[in-house]
């Protein structure tokens, strides 16, 4: 009904809403600020740029390379926020608990002849056991020393894997009599990626976010509203090397080898410290910002570096560029690329209202 | 939920009553919070449905009404919606004149040279929006006489005969969802008190399981018996007994170093008492040794606690911060918390509810959205008294409310803690320096010094203790 009507003629004219009807444009601008929305637009974009990659010219191979394993380190790095970010605590076993999931794929895979989603359950339930394990031990030590307990138990781990078969292969993995290439496995790597970001979405705004956070800004004052540390210190751990865990699955999936005594292999310290700094960059309460960081970690060399034609050159330049991006990070921004993101948002909006100003005056009142 | 004996040990590994009485009892507080809210969820619903159909029905009278209106009024209408859309836009552009006008003579006043130049090409820009709203005035007439001739006519029946109808039909479906809803809330409310009844009946059984065999006397809300803190020779805590009475504020004062703190902390289980006993008369009436209680299970036996350096959680808002104190009263578990049910938002707005009302009382509601990081120390020591009301306590225990605030806010915390034990009838323990804050707020003081009983009494009895005025200002010496 016209508006100018319904004061009069509106069927119950003794109570009429003032409230009109939301315009479309802000229910769309609603649904894009949804997160979990976002997510799943940001897994359409990512498959997107990946086929991309492999089946047009537009974009060098070299793409589908970078952006996989990001995708693949990302799910690592989700559960290292969630471990540094919201208890406060910080370890440099990640490179050991990856490795959790890529021995698990071998043995389940060639031993026991067994499909793919359950050796990821095996992976899932040994990381839980490590990470029950560690969580008890964090109980009683606390910082530095933690981080340097963890990399002592990564390096143990790495040992137990070079004892145990030093280089695996499994091949291209089949899934319901399916070979996966590595082109396709993009099918199941970045769902799952999806999927891991809305579930930790869903924890950090939910009480049990709010008590790790509580635990981490005191624990005196958690303990004193009903938080018990040892529940939550267990379960930040467990999520930590559960997920550092599945992202071994993913990389065993799409590398399909891997080998223990090499320095560069996925659970050697460099993987550690790679995603600590990745988490650093990125903003260490932020999903988007562990991410980001994790693709100038891992994809930014494969994908932007490498096609400079002076970088390609030299490339050991591009350890230095990497290594100068986390000092300015943590000197400037110590929020990670998440705070400048922040900011350059306030920035744009005081940019706005001196242009406003600048042509109409200041605003009264 | 004493201690029970050491052959039932493995038994309790299995099988522990007391975390089952728990369980159950939360149980029970969300079953009862629902009937409570029952109505209301219904009536929202019930609201939803009518205001739909109120907008189907204008919908179809939209027609009807146009022919059934004065043409002149709707035409009169039109045009000042119109004119203040444009009038709106205009005065941005005036604005801008205005500005330009401004910036121009003060330019001119800092070279020395004339601005009448300006002032002219200012009239001219002026002139010209005046005339463009003449203009726009002249094209709004205009079609408003159009509008007129095109629709002069002024027809009710149709519009009347059809309200008269929808209003049949209204009632008619009114009484139908009436009908409806009345039936969800008999179906709803006799389910939840079947589950309750249930459920009383489930914490009385398991109530026997659990022998109780301690009394205090009449009255008294806390009694603690013998205590003892010894950290290697020192003895912080020795041998300490006091009671405290059921909605009385109690000051524990004494020098530095005398193990006020210390005394706060084996209560509420950050230190392992070496030796005493702590009997609580707990939420449900029972009478429960503090002992038997691991820390974080403290609060749910009614005794919340404030710190003497404000120790929230920076990175969420003041409102979160009091959710925070609700850990242990959400039913949702971990796995629905991961996979984001509609429960847990349920809950939340239940309970922020809850946490609005008391920061309404401590009158910070202003506050609820801010960030705790940077606000007024005064603002964060109220936040933190609020979240300590958020359990439903009924022991609060302040640790120096009055550090680092100043006379006036001293003054209003006074007005405050008073007001708490009276509106939430509460019982309050308070360590404290501030002398003039505790004679004016506490019923009891009890002076104690090196871990040792010094005098308990009112106030002016202990103000008066010669052993009090020693252990403050030293031993004459002659």
């Amino acid at each position: 009904m016209d508006k100018r009507l319904k004061q009069q003629y509106s069927f119950d004219s003794l109570n009429v809403q003032s409230k009109t009807s939301k315009p479309i444009a802000k229910n769309v601008r609603g649904i894009f600020k949804n997160s979990t929305f976002q997510y799943l637009l940001f897994g359409a974009i990512l498959i997107v740029l990946l086929l991309v990659s492999v089946k047009t010219p537009y974009l060098p191979y070299s793409w589908y390379g970078g952006l996989i394993s990001t995708a693949c380190f990302s799910i690592a790095s989700i559960g290292f926020c969630l471990l540094m970010g919201y208890s406060g605590m910080a370890s440099l076993g990640t490179g050991g608990f990856i490795g959790i999931g890529c021995y698990s794929v071998y043995y389940v895979m060639t031993l026991s002849g067994l499909s793919f989603f359950l050796a990821i359950l095996v992976a899932i339930l040994i990381a839980i056991i490590i990470g029950v394990i560690v969580g008890f031990i964090s109980l009683r030590i606390e910082s530095i020393y933690l981080v340097i307990l963890t990399l002592g138990l990564s390096e143990i781990l790495r040992n137990v894997y070079r004892v145990l078969s030093d280089s695996i292969n499994i091949g291209r993995v089949e899934i319901f009599g399916m070979k996966i290439l590595t082109a396709d496995t993009m099918y199941i790597i970045v769902p799952i990626l999806v999927i891991i970001m809305i579930v930790t979405k869903n924890l950090i705004s939910s009480p049990t976010g709010r008590a790790m956070l509580a635990m981490k800004n005191s624990t005196a004052a958690a303990q004193a509203m009903g938080i018990s540390v040892l529940k939550y210190r267990l379960m930040a751990f467990i999520i930590c090397t559960v997920y550092a865990s599945i992202s071994g699955t993913m990389l065993i999936l799409r590398n399909g080898s891997a080998t223990a005594s090499s320095g560069t292999s996925f659970y050697a310290l460099i993987t550690s410290l790679n995603i600590l700094a990745a988490v650093i960059i990125g903003g260490y309460k932020s999903i988007w910002g562990a991410i980001f960081g994790t693709f100038v970690m891992y994809g930014m060399n494969t994908t932007i570096l490498q096609n400079i034609s002076f970088l390609s050159e030299h490339p050991e330049l591009v350890t230095i560029i990497s290594g100068v991006l986390v000092i300015v990070v943590v000197m400037f921004y110590p929020g990670g690329l998440a705070q400048l993101l922040q900011g350059f948002k306030g920035k744009i909006s005081k940019l706005l209202l001196k242009i406003r100003e600048a042509k109409y005056g200041k605003d009264l009142g | 939920m004493a201690k029970t004996s050491v052959n039932s040990k493995i038994g309790e590994f299995f099988y522990s009553p007391a975390s089952h009485l728990i369980k159950l009892r939360k149980e029970l507080q969300w079953a009862i919070a629902e009937k409570q809210t029952l109505k209301d969820v219904y009536e929202e619903e019930k609201y939803k449905k009518l205001t739909a159909i109120k907008s189907k029905y204008d919908n179809l009278l939209a027609k009807p009404a146009f022919k059934a209106c004065d043409k002149v009024e709707y035409a009169d209408k039109v045009m000042a919606d119109k004119l203040q859309a444009f009038d709106l836009k205009q005065y941005m552009q005036h604005r801008a004149v205005n500005h330009a006008l401004t910036k121009a003579i003060f330019k001119a006043i800092k070279k020395g040279e004339s601005y009448q130049s300006a002032i002219e090409k200012h009239q001219l820009q002026f002139k010209k929006v005046v005339a463009q709203r003449e203009e726009f005035v002249k094209k709004l007439q205009k079609e408003k006489q159009d509008f007129l001739l095109k629709y002069n006519t002024k027809d009710c029946t149709e519009y009347d005969q059809l309200l008269a109808k929808l209003k049949d039909d209204y009632q008619q479906k009114e009484k139908e969802i009436n009908l409806k809803i009345n039936e969800k809330i008999s179906a709803r409310s006799k389910k939840l008190d079947d589950k309750i009844a249930c459920l009383e009946q489930k914490i009385a059984n398991v109530k026997t399981k659990i022998k109780h065999t301690v009394t205090l006397e009449k009255d008294v809300l806390l009694s603690v018996k013998g205590l003892k803190q010894y950290f290697g020779g020192l003895k912080a805590v020795d041998d300490l007994t006091f009671n405290v009475k059921k909605g009385e504020i109690f000051g524990l004062i004494g020098p530095n170093g005398a193990g006020k703190t210390t005394v706060f902390n084996c209560i509420t289980r950050f230190y392992d008492a070496t030796g005493g006993d702590m009997y609580f008369e707990n939420k449900y009436g029972e009478v429960v040794n503090m002992r038997d209680f691991k820390v974080h299970d403290v609060i749910l036996q009614g005794i919340s606690r404030t710190f003497q350096n404000v120790e929230l959680v920076k990175e969420v808002s003041v409102l979160e911060n009091l959710l925070v104190a609700c850990t242990r009263e959400y039913q949702s578990n971990f796995w629905i918390h991961a996979l984001g049910l509609p429960i847990v938002q349920k809950e939340d707005k239940i309970l922020k509810a809850k946490a609005m009302n008391i920061l309404k009382f401590m009158g910070i509601e202003n506050y609820a959205g801010w960030y705790a990081m940077g606000l007024p120390y005064g603002i964060l020591k109220k936040v933190e008294i609020a979240r300590a009301l958020m359990s439903d306590a009924k022991l609060i225990i302040m640790d120096e409310p009055a550090a680092g605030l100043n006379d006036s806010e001293t003054a209003e915390l006074t007005e405050i803690i008073k007001k708490i034990r009276d509106q939430f009838n509460v019982t309050i323990l308070l360590v404290e320096h501030d002398m003039g804050l505790v004679m004016n707020v506490c019923d009891t003081v009890c002076a104690i010094s090196f871990g040792q009983l010094l005098a308990i009494g009112t106030p002016e009895e202990v103000q008066k203790n010669k052993a009090v005025q020693e252990a403050y200002l030293g031993v004459e010496e002659e």
